[in-house]
């Protein structure tokens, strides 16, 4: 169940964006997720779930992108700013 | 302006992270990296599932190579000291990471570790990592090589149902081999034969921890992985059953 702690860390490199851009909240959350990544889609959503209540990120979905490699990306966030 | 989704909405920026969600991690594996490289330290991950001979194969190790280099172990585990305890008992310095329910070692859990084991003088760091074939494949320690320890009595298919766990390694060390007279349906061939659909580069040899038998292979091998000081040392090449 490492998928956990990687939506941990995913959350960690979303503050810092939010931080940089001086964002309200994050309307949208985009990763890669590769098939030889190690890493279960479905698992990484409930994850992403479960820690985004009461975040910057509660009123964000989640768009998981398919790709053929081992790639583990956080992508592109939107984000709502003043 | 939001361009991205169609919305429209003027409060809404896309703003393009694209970075590895490990990026931290792989930052602190650098990190240790450079630690083991400047000290001379040849780094292994060991890696496999609970009970697949992980401890026995350092503790062989400990009684084959112990007196001519220096050994260490950080052991990764659940909730015991055991691993460590009983690597100790084999005359090697080992130090626990006790992980909690974390189902693997990450770059910083072994970072703090180093702090804990006098490491900079050892030819060989073995990383115990935590029993499992799935998360650990995951997260880069700052190693120099990854070792999958692979018992007979798992069957003969998990290359091709852990093959995140396959693909990543450079050793598949077959265990417990002194089992397969009582296992007549295990055919080592079948295993190397699944091995090289999941491998780039299939690399496997046949150990016993309780005969002793193929762990001189498995030392040539690590003499192979050397740093510049062990380089008097044989090389690897044609020892055991590579396949």
């Amino acid at each position: 169940m490492h998928e956990y702690s990687l939506v941990q860390a995913m959350f960690d490199q979303i503050g810092d964006a939010v931080r940089a851009n001086h964002a309200l909240a994050v309307r949208r959350v985009h990763v890669r997720i590769g098939r030889l990544a190690g890493v279960e889609p479905d698992l990484f959503r409930t994850a992403y779930d479960v820690f985004r209540i009461k975040t910057f990120c509660s009123e964000a979905p989640l768009v998981i992108e398919d790709a053929a490699g081992d790639e583990l990306l956080l992508e592109r966030l939107e984000l709502e700013v003043p | 302006m939001c361009d991205s989704c169609g919305c429209g909405d003027p409060h809404v920026v896309s703003f393009d992270v694209h970075e590895r969600m490990l990026a931290s991690n792989d930052r602190t594996a650098a990190h240790n990296r450079e630690h083991f490289k400047d000290h001379g330290v040849v780094a292994v991950n060991l890696m496999g599932s609970p009970g697949a001979g992980k401890t026995a194969v350092l503790e062989a190790t400990a009684r084959a190579l112990g007196r001519e280099a220096r050994l260490g172990v950080l052991a990764g585990d659940l909730a015991t000291d055991n691993d460590a305890t009983r690597i100790r008992a084999a005359g090697i310095v080992a130090e626990s990471i006790t992980t909690g329910s974390a189902c693997h070692l990450d770059a910083e859990m072994v970072h703090r570790g180093l702090h804990r084991l006098s490491w900079r003088t050892l030819d060989y760091l073995f990383i115990e990592n935590v029993g499992n074939l799935v998360c650990p494949a995951v997260y880069d320690l700052g190693q120099d090589v990854n070792v999958v320890a692979l018992s007979v009595t798992e069957g003969e298919d998990k290359p091709l149902k852990y093959p995140t766990m396959f693909r990543k390694v450079d050793l598949v060390l077959l265990t417990k081999i002194d089992l397969l007279p009582q296992l007549p349906e295990i055919s080592v061939d079948r295993i190397a034969e699944n091995l090289r659909l999941v491998m780039a580069r299939p690399t496997m040899l046949v150990v016993s921890a309780r005969t002793g038998a193929g762990i001189d292979e498995w030392i040539a091998w690590l003499r192979g992985q050397g740093r510049p000081r062990l380089t008097a040392c044989a090389g690897a090449a044609g020892a055991g059953a590579f396949v």
